[in-house]
């Protein structure tokens, strides 16, 4: 009987071990859960930088990366001032679509694609809608290629193009494509592909617009246009110099420091006033008192333009 | 003698037994307030839906601006007192950036811009009053840093967009 006892006290105690291992074993998967679940943001980035380190080769900071990304203005904006400076269309300045064959590597890929991107928001700025879906699908194909098809719903650009009164919605949704393409990229580790897709469109940007400069040697703000490109080229080669151990990325590099070379005599002078802000219909509008002086002679935009023709013309034949 | 000895030894093992549903009841009263924290808190991060807000704002920029970006801000429920992007704006461009949150007004979200050298240059919280959307035609280009801050907010949640205009 006693010994019935011993072995009852035995097993009440073991099963009170049991019980009280599996419940603490319970509680750490609970708190290891809500550590999971609550994971903040710049914790995720900091994980997913080391991932990418990993895949990219490099310690490369996907978050800096990112943010500088963000930074380089849109080729819009610039296809917006030649329409409004009532400069005429030029195909001629444009990559051709026909050109897609030649690009057989992501590298060329990528850099086409921003080219293209640039080559399509020009063309639809001038309503020249014909163009426009020559340009799609020469995109719509090198994104498949890039495993990025399925940002661009080709279907709803095309109806979108074909009519001119479509204008803000086509340009809407190219470019919260293009925002969404680079988004992804950079989500999947690939910021490199995101970089070189910025790059062409950067480039081809600044390749019309020297033209454009070139040919309208009078005016002004075309000229300072190309002079104030000297912000954002320094953010590309910020950028660029993540990837100094890509072979592609390097050489690229190398060359965009040649025409960073070209910029050297530029000169851009900041002078800060205090804005002014007044609310108009629910709007707060501000007075910019501060100014920026551009100066950039027509030696400086030739030889600008020599070197931004010379690697465009690289990548894209 | 000896049915005292198991009278005692029953009134003891019917306590033991008794102590071991106490502390059972004890532990799954902590598993379940483990669960519901854990939940409870992640689900008030998870409550911020940043990318609906700031896609929602696109259309509300005004007529004449073509999109340029769309912004996410997520306080997480306010252990972030800050979230900042940047972008080179241009001389000769105007530039609009407004503010989506749940419900009517921008509950408490500010927007400002500060230059290059993080002077101010604008502020979407003018004497007090919170508006939803500033217009800064851009007189001096640089990288301008565009900061969103929380003040009063209930959500420490929204969205922006930014617009450009010649």
């Amino acid at each position: 009987m006693q010994f019935w006892y011993v072995k009852v006290d035995f097993f009440i105690l073991y099963d009170k071990l049991s019980v009280m291992r599996i419940l603490s074993l319970a509680l750490t998967a609970a708190f290891l859960m809500s550590c999971s679940s609550g994971k903040k943001p710049d914790e995720q980035a900091f994980e997913n930088s080391l991932d990418s380190a990993m895949m990219e080769g490099s310690s490369i900071d996907q978050e800096v990366i990112g943010s500088i990304l963000d930074q380089i203005p849109s080729p819009l904006e610039i296809s917006v001032l030649l329409k409004e400076s009532g400069i005429k269309y030029n195909a001629d300045l444009l990559n051709s679509p026909d050109n897609l064959p030649k690009y057989n590597s992501n590298y060329k890929m990528a850099l086409n694609l921003g080219i293209y991107g640039t080559d399509l928001g020009y063309t639809n700025i001038y309503g020249q809608n014909q163009s426009g879906i020559k340009y799609l699908s020469s995109i719509k194909s090198l994104a498949n290629q890039l495993n990025i098809g399925q940002f661009f719903d080709i279907e709803t650009i095309g109806r979108l193009a074909t009519n001119s009164k479509n204008l803000d919605s086509l340009l809407l949704i190219t470019t919260q494509n293009f925002n969404a393409i680079n988004h992804y990229l950079q989500q999947q580790n690939r910021s490199s592909l995101s970089v070189l897709l910025l790059t062409g469109g950067w480039l081809e940007a600044m390749q019309v617009t020297c033209q454009v400069a070139s040919s309208n040697p009078s005016h002004k703000e075309l000229r300072e246009k190309i002079g104030e490109q000297k912000i954002t080229l320094e953010q590309i080669l910020l950028l660029f110099s993540f990837y100094e151990s890509d072979e592609n990325m390097a050489s690229l590099l190398s060359e965009l420091k040649e025409l960073e070379a070209a910029f050297s005599k530029i000169t851009i002078t900041y002078t800060y006033k205090e804005s002014s802000m007044e609310v108009v219909n629910g709007v707060a509008v501000i007075k910019d008192n501060s100014t920026t002086t551009i100066d950039i002679t027509e030696e400086d935009v030739r030889n600008i333009m020599a070197k931004t023709n010379s690697i465009r013309n690289k990548i894209i034949s | 003698m000896c049915v005292t000895s198991w009278q005692k030894q029953i009134l003891s093992e019917t306590k033991s037994l008794a102590n071991i549903v106490l502390d059972m009841k004890k532990i799954y009263l902590s598993v379940v307030l483990v669960f519901i924290a854990s939940w409870g808190s992640a689900g008030l991060v998870g409550q911020c839906d940043a990318d609906n807000l700031s896609n929602a704002c696109i259309p509300k920029l005004s007529g004449g601006f073509n999109f340029l970006k769309s912004y996410k801000i997520d306080g997480e429920g306010g252990t972030k007192d800050k979230v900042e992007y940047s972008y080179v704006f241009t001389k000769g461009t105007q530039y609009m950036i407004n503010l989506c949150a749940d419900g009517n007004g921008p509950d408490g979200l500010v927007v400002s811009l500060y230059d290059s050298q993080r002077n101010k240059v604008a502020s979407s919280k003018v004497n007090g009053q919170f508006i939803s959307a500033i217009a800064y035609p851009c007189n001096a280009t640089g990288i301008y840093y565009i900061q969103y801050t929380f003040d009063g907010s209930a959500t420490y949640c929204g969205g922006s967009a930014l617009g450009f205009k010649r």
